[in-house]
């Protein structure tokens, strides 16, 4: 306890100079507006500005990129919340509620929830990272395929909760979702799946590619359709600021939402994207009314919005204290830190103090920047409802081009959005979730992968998966939960439809 | 044009220097600089993602080269397929006009002779300067039921109770092609835990869940001081100066076949202008001259190949060592 402060002490002394607190301000803003344009992520923006850390000191270039990757996260859910386009993968889910709420006018209250829930989120998985990184890596490395295949299922059978209308259709689409993941290379034997001889399958779909595909560019076809009837949002505008009502309704859900994300932060593969699903599913499996969700409950934009910020933290744990990166964006931190000269491992803490409690220090500022950064910016938003649909759009669509295209270079990923674009059209027309397709299509690689690994490394075949009692526990809370959930199906239903 | 004239002028006096005197690298490099190149910035490819070892290793290379030229460039990740995508791109489809350099890893060949399917040839791309090397190394825990064995204790292990040792393998690579070489030679059997590279095989090493991981220097070293693993054997032709201590697996079973290491190194295009490719040639050779590069790559923790670093004519130093795999696909009958 006395070590982690007198760390942070330490950090505070590290990071409260005028270089880096204006390289933290700096990364904080360039991480809000990556947030907000649609299609450019943290993972681009990281890549990009790489080269200009070269220039700075160790702790001045890593406060910059975290700052990127979790300012990031509180820009994510603006566009998500206004136009229906998530700003990147880990705000799809906020459309969903975040959207309606804009709808009815309340993009304010929408906006400052996320906002404060981001901010309470990236403030606790800080503070858990002060206190318990070592011992929480320490923990998490111990976490091997069977442990990850449970939470992987668990994770689906939470995602049946989400499926709002049609079971059957639900279903469908999470298997498809598994189907498209299937394509590029066989993670066991190394050989083409569903390539059909293409080079640019050969890698799978791009998961950016696909979700701005889908949401982006599909809403942008709904709209275009609609635009003769469109009235403007903007003219129903009503309130800026969450009311009482809000925060009583919201407050249990970001505090969920921060230990979800953190968790899910820690596991390899996992990240933001994962945790903000889970958030919204738990969301709804737990609220006493599940139909209001879908018609602008402001849980569904608490919860994911708080997940995926706290998992920005968790994720940050097992590359600073082991050196190991979970997710493309800690895998380019920890490029970051190799090109000057560091070497991140078990003794990272006790070797760079300076380095590590900079960075922790950094984050509880970082936070606070960006509430203030966001907090006045929800007013301006809101204002951007007022751009003709016409007008706005085109930019948009120009920017899930830009987007896509930025994080590979890759043209084929262009056409994949477009695919994409098509195919959510027509199946929201046939009233299909896609909610589902994208986080199955999310967790089937890791979930086959670690299902793989066990059963190799398994001396008694699947019997592996039931004698660890992590993952026995998990798996059975598995099997309860969709027990319950086709219980409670058929209840309200009258029956599977 | 008054800049080429002063640049002219500069290249003239530059040549009628004294003979003797201490050849200036910037000097040499602005006497090979054509006139009308580069007018635009210099693309360093990369076919893998920002962040790992092939992009560090591009990115450092293009500070220099661009701290020597004073020309642009800017390093590019174009990815997919696991480096086929890139690959592909750099063959068929990129500029031969000096304007694209790939920074490419020997994973080049396995790509072009197993997966391109006649498309394209690594020798599409022309070599124009080295870079560095990494050699696969076995690591095994420092608890568990392996520790403390060397490489031959490992193998006779596995050999004694077939399919038992559990190795992080990263799938249709050089991490699955050793394997293949040790069970055929020593009649070992391993179980293959399948992983998305190497480092994700150490994490699994460290919290026990396989036996023995493989992977790059840079990969474990922070494991390594931290005392949790214990390097067994390289893949090199000889020991590993930042591991005296370490064998080749060549050593450990008098053989000479065990060469599992990643060649990093810059092409370009073929039919890319001869000057064009001789001056970023020699800017790249002279940017690995520069104590302070080497100084970096050390720290991060990648070898020098004596071989290549010396080489006359890298072109066909490369080409021996795809030939030697070239070897390996059609012995394992992988390619016919």
């Amino acid at each position: 306890m006395m070590e982690a402060l007198n760390g942070l002490l330490t950090g505070f002394g590290v990071i409260l100079t005028p270089a880096n607190l204006y390289l933290c301000f700096l990364g904080s803003l360039i991480g809000t507006l990556v947030g907000v344009l649609p299609g450019v992520g943290p993972l681009a923006a990281l890549a990009l500005l790489l080269p200009v850390t070269f220039t700075l000191s160790p702790i001045g270039g890593m406060v910059m990129l975290a700052s990127i990757f979790y300012g990031a996260m509180y820009g994510g859910s603006t566009t998500s919340i206004l136009l229906n386009i998530p700003g990147e993968a880990a705000s799809v889910v906020t459309c969903i509620d975040g959207h309606q709420m804009a709808r009815q006018g309340r993009a304010g209250p929408a906006l400052g929830i996320a906002a404060i829930g981001s901010f309470i989120a990236g403030t606790l998985g800080v503070v858990i990272m002060t206190f318990f990184a070592p011992a929480i890596a320490a923990a998490a490395i111990r976490f091997g395929p069977p442990e990850n295949f449970a939470l992987m299922v668990l994770g689906l059978v939470c995602t049946l909760f989400m499926i709002s209308g049609s079971t059957i259709k639900g279903v469908l689409m999470m298997a498809l979702g598994f189907l498209t993941a299937a394509v590029g290379l066989d993670v066991v034997n190394g050989r083409e799946r569903y390539t059909f001889g293409s080079v640019d399958l050969s890698g799978g779909i791009e998961l950016l590619a696909l979700v701005i595909g889908l949401f982006g560019v599909a809403e942008i076809l709904s709209n275009v359709e609609t635009m003769a009837k469109t009235t403007l949002l903007a003219d129903r505008i009503r309130g800026l600021w969450p009311s009482l009502a809000d925060w009583r309704a919201s407050w249990r859900a970001i505090l969920r939402g921060s230990g979800l994300g953190f968790v899910l932060g820690l596991v390899p593969g996992g990240g933001p994207v994962t945790a903000a699903f889970m958030s919204y599913a738990l969301e709804k499996r737990i609220a006493a009314q599940p139909d209001r969700f879908g018609k602008g409950a402001i849980e569904g934009v608490a919860g994911p919005e708080s997940a995926n910020n706290s998992a920005v933290a968790g994720s940050l744990i097992p590359v600073l204290s082991l050196g190991i990166p979970g997710n493309p964006v800690t895998a380019l931190l920890l490029g970051a830190l190799i090109i000057q000269g560091i070497q991140p491992g078990p003794l990272f803490i006790a070797q760079q103090p300076d380095l590590f409690w900079g960075i922790v220090a950094s984050m509880y500022v970082g936070n606070v920047f960006l509430l203030l950064l966001n907090l006045p910016l929800v007013g301006l938003w809101v204002q951007f409802l007022r751009i003709p649909y016409r007008v706005m759009f085109p930019v948009v669509l120009l920017l899930c081009v830009v987007g896509t295209y930025s994080a590979n270079k890759n043209v084929f990923d262009l056409w994949v959005m477009l695919g994409f674009g098509v195919a959510g059209y027509v199946l929201r027309k046939l009233e299909y979730d896609l909610a589902p397709f994208v986080i199955a299509f999310v967790l089937a690689p890791l979930l086959e992968q670690s299902l793989r690994q066990s059963l190799v490394m398994s001396s008694d075949g699947a019997m592996i998966l039931i004698k660890r009692p992590v993952t026995g526990l998990l798996l059975a809370a598995s099997v309860v939960l969709t027990f319950l959930m086709f219980r409670r199906r058929t209840k309200t239903e009258g029956g599977l439809p | 044009m008054k800049w080429a004239g002063i640049a002219y002028a500069l290249v003239v006096a530059l040549l009628s220097a004294p003979a003797g005197a201490q050849s200036d690298p910037k000097a040499d490099l602005a006497k090979l600089k054509p006139k009308d190149f580069p007018t635009q910035p210099i693309e360093f490819t990369v076919v893998y993602p920002a962040g790992g070892g092939m992009d560090v290793s591009a990115r450092l290379l293009a500070k220099h080269v661009e701290n020597l030229t004073g020309d642009r460039i800017l390093v590019n990740n174009r990815t997919g397929g696991a480096g086929m995508v890139g690959h592909s791109y750099l063959a068929t489809q990129a500029k031969p006009d000096g304007y694209t350099v790939g920074v490419v890893a020997s994973l080049l060949w396995g790509d072009a002779m197993l997966r391109a399917q006649g498309r394209w040839s690594f020798t599409d791309l022309e070599p124009i300067a080295y870079v560095n090397s990494d050699a696969l190394i076995w690591v095994g825990s420092t608890e568990g039921p392996y520790k403390g064995m060397s490489i031959k204790d490992v193998v006779n292990a596995a050999k004694d109770k077939p399919n038992t040792i559990r190795v992080a393998i990263v799938p249709g690579s050089m991490w699955e092609y050793i394997l293949d070489q040790i069970e055929a030679n020593s009649g070992a059997k391993f179980l293959r835990v399948p992983f998305q590279g190497g480092g994700a095989g150490i994490t699994a090493l460290i919290g026990g869940n396989v036996d023995i991981a493989q992977g790059f220097y840079s990969e474990f070293r922070g494991h390594l001081e931290g005392g949790k693993v214990a390097p067994l054997a390289v893949a090199a032709a000889g020991r590993m100066d930042f591991l005296k201590g370490m064998p080749t697996f060549n050593e450990a079973f008098g053989s000479n076949e065990y060469l599992w290491q990643l060649v990093r190194y810059a092409v370009v295009p073929k039919d890319t202008p001869a000057d064009r490719k001789a001056y970023l040639a020699a800017a790249v050779q002279t940017a690995m001259k520069d104590p302070e590069l080497i100084a970096e790559y050390r720290k991060q923790g990648v070898f020098f190949d004596p071989k290549l670093e010396n080489s006359k004519n890298l072109a066909a130093d490369l080409n021996a060592y795809a030939e030697v795999e070239r070897q390996f696909y059609i012995k394992t009958g992988r390619l016919k």
